[in-house]
């Protein structure tokens, strides 16, 4: 049974130029013990969707349209109090930049006692002790250091208390936004293996949100692109990163340094995604596509379902002969509406600087 | 190096401020126009009278003799006689400081209680109509002048309603044996009330600022994401995470602020006309009356030397992260 399902959810946030659409129709689900990752660069929406679904949007953002269902039950139906009950007993989270997402005036086993005593009040100090020791012996710290302050811990012991305190409930999702981005690799590796094995111990679901692809690669089972608050390709990670059918995913996979072939030169993708408080019409990636055409501008594309793949692409299934070939070759990547524009802005400022 | 030794390295530097602080206020009044004999001193004196009454007060010596002088008996508390009141400095002091003291604290206590709440409250609820209008009456009250405030609510209350007493610190016919006794009673609080709140109104802007932008400051920081997503509710978000954070500023502004309203409690009482020692230190410089206004210039700054050592002291205990290196 499906843990987390998600449809036609759009998020917007109010500004004075008027609403920005950071997440816009967006549909998934995640099975129990399922980890999907979410990349996309900074801005597509990510980050909204993840506290959309948690229930933390800051005062601006709400919920325009679709729902967000957990266990069968709409969270954006529920009242204030009932979305806290599950709060950290069923949802919670480990957050971006862990290095600042503890209390800075509170120990550590201050705080993950916090999260237990609200929602299990009652709990005797015995009992919470108990939890800190035995969640502190999983993420690979030692007990003695509970009673420290988050600014004794280095950068590695902070994100593992963090992810001590986010496992303490044993909830059943949990979403990890940019879970590792402030370590370095080996750290980065260590940590990420641990929570995989405690999530298979206490039987959750993750959503790993994540622009560095390798983090996917390592924890998820599949995979959403998202571009511009929208999804642009779904599928298993295997799938979508061997053989993707958006152009968008290809590019992507281009724009990092592939292990098997090192002399292999990073192709960017030119151009920026387009502001979403008045997003074009048709596909958002219209612009920045060597494939496009005329009906990428006027129409919106159609979900395509492709060898297990689900890709927001008109030319999905004519991806293998027409762009595939190319796709290496730096050239075809300036083919794009957007790098002309870059071009042609700029020749006239040459030899200025 | 650990706290104990810092407390020490500190209490030196307190001994060091203390020095300069009495070094600049003896040469300062010294330096200052104006003969301070020629009000102790009458036309009619013979001229070895005259000398003699010099002489009791020590003025017929060297400066730097003066000067040692001066430093050994401070070091007593000791600041010599009162050319004017013809009583030790310490006694003219210890009758004025408590009213100073009485005045100030129960001002200081309402504004800081009342400035920090509504500070919290306003950086919580940023953007509403509540914020605005908080934010309005604490720049008003910071721009208007407490003196100007003082002489509105007396020409209103006092003489207008008559509902506050114009001046003092006590009515006529009020007995009380003492300090104490006096503080608790009814006639005192009556008079105390006005120059209290007028003086609350001004201090209360600067809390209420300072907490306001510094929880603004840390309501942006992810460790309140964190809070919400853990399912705390509102209120302990707020005061127990928010808020405790957003102190750690105000600790430091408070003990200053603190000093300076001791320091700068001479409008105030002049308007008032309440008895303390700020107005007891503009009469003393009027009047040339050297050792009071030095006794009560050195109180004054001790209370600001004092405060930031115990800002300090505070501040190390609120936050955690601060080391004694």
């Amino acid at each position: 049974m499906s843990v987390l399902e998600v449809e036609n959810l759009e998020v917007y946030y109010e500004t004075e130029e008027g609403p920005v659409q950071a997440v816009d129709d967006v549909s998934f689900s995640l099975e129990e013990g399922e980890n999907l990752g979410i990349v996309g660069e900074s801005g597509c929406g990510k980050t909204t969707l993840a506290k959309a679904i948690i229930g933390i949007l800051p005062d601006a953002g709400y919920v325009n349209r679709g729902q967000i269902r957990f266990d069968g039950d709409d969270l954006t139906e529920m009242t204030d109090a009932q979305r806290r009950r599950l709060k950290w007993e069923e949802i919670s989270m480990i957050a971006q930049s862990a290095m600042n997402s503890l209390d800075p005036v509170y120990t550590i086993r201050e705080q993950i006692t916090e999260a237990i005593e609200a929602h299990r009040p009652g709990t005797g100090r015995v009992e919470s002790t108990e939890i800190v020791t035995e969640m502190f012996e999983l993420v690979g710290l030692d007990p003695d250091r509970a009673d420290d302050y988050p600014h004794q811990f280095s950068g590695g012991m902070r994100q593992r208390a963090m992810i001590a305190m986010a496992l303490a409930l044993e909830p059943s999702l949990v979403l990890a936004d940019e879970p590792t981005t402030a370590l370095d690799v080996i750290m980065q590796d260590q940590i990420l293996k641990r929570v995989n094995r405690i999530q298979e111990e206490i039987n959750s679901s993750m959503l790993v949100i994540t622009h560095d692809v390798s983090v996917v690669a390592e924890t998820c089972d599949r995979v959403l692109v998202m571009y511009a608050g929208k999804v642009a390709e779904e599928g298993p990670v295997e799938e979508i990163f061997n053989q993707p059918y958006h152009p968008y995913t290809i590019g992507l996979k281009r724009a990092f340094p592939n292990i098997r072939m090192p002399d292999q030169d990073l192709l960017s993708i030119r151009g920026y995604p387009p502001e979403l408080v008045d997003p074009p019409e048709g596909c958002r990636f219209a612009e920045r596509c060597p494939m496009a055409t005329n009906r990428c501008y006027e129409e919106e594309p159609e979900a395509h379902h492709i060898n297990g793949l689900r890709s927001y692409c008109h030319y999905a299934d004519k991806i293998d002969e027409e762009l595939r070939p190319r796709a290496d070759d730096a050239e075809t990547w300036k083919q794009t509406e957007a790098a002309r524009a870059q071009t042609q802005t700029q020749q006239p400022g040459m030899g200025d600087d | 190096m650990g706290k104990a030794s810092f407390v020490i390295r500190r209490i030196l530097q307190l001994g060091v401020t203390f020095w300069a602080v009495g070094t600049v206020l003896f040469f300062m009044f010294r330096l200052m126009p104006g003969d301070p004999t020629s009000f102790i001193i009458s036309p009619q004196m013979t001229p070895e009278a005259r000398e003699q009454v010099i002489a009791s007060y020590g003025l017929d010596e060297p400066l730097y003799v003066q000067y040692v002088k001066f430093l050994q008996n401070a070091l007593t508390l000791d600041f010599g006689q009162s050319f004017q009141a013809k009583a030790p400095v310490q006694e003219v002091i210890m009758t004025y400081l408590p009213n100073t003291l009485v005045l100030m604290l129960t001002a200081f206590a309402i504004a800081y209680f009342f400035g920090i709440t509504l500070g919290v409250l306003s950086g919580w609820y940023r953007g509403s109509r509540f914020e605005r209008s908080t934010v309005i009456t604490a720049l008003v009250a910071r721009s208007v002048p407490s003196f100007w405030v003082g002489l509105m609510v007396l020409w209103v209350f006092g003489a207008g309603f008559g509902v506050i007493p114009m001046s003092g610190m006590s009515g006529l016919g009020s007995d009380t044996q003492s300090f104490w006794q006096m503080v608790f009673s009814v006639d005192f609080l009556r008079h105390l009330a006005a120059p209290a709140l007028v003086l609350a109104y001004y201090f209360m802007g600067y809390p209420l600022l300072i907490m306001r932008s510094s929880m603004l400051e840390v309501l942006s920081e992810d460790f309140v994401d964190v809070c919400r997503a853990k399912g705390l509710k509102e209120r302990t978000i707020m005061f127990r995470h928010a808020a405790r954070n957003a102190l750690l500023p105000i600790v430091t502004a408070a003990a200053i602020a603190l000093g300076y309203a001791v320091g700068g409690s001479v409008l105030i009482e002049t308007v008032f006309a309440w008895p303390g020692i700020g107005r007891e230190m503009v009469r003393a410089v009027l009047r040339r009356d050297f050792p009071v206004a030095q006794g009560t210039f050195m109180v004054l700054a001790a209370t600001i030397i004092i405060l930031n050592f115990v800002a300090d002291l505070v501040y190390g205990y609120l936050d955690p992260r601060v080391t004694y290196d």
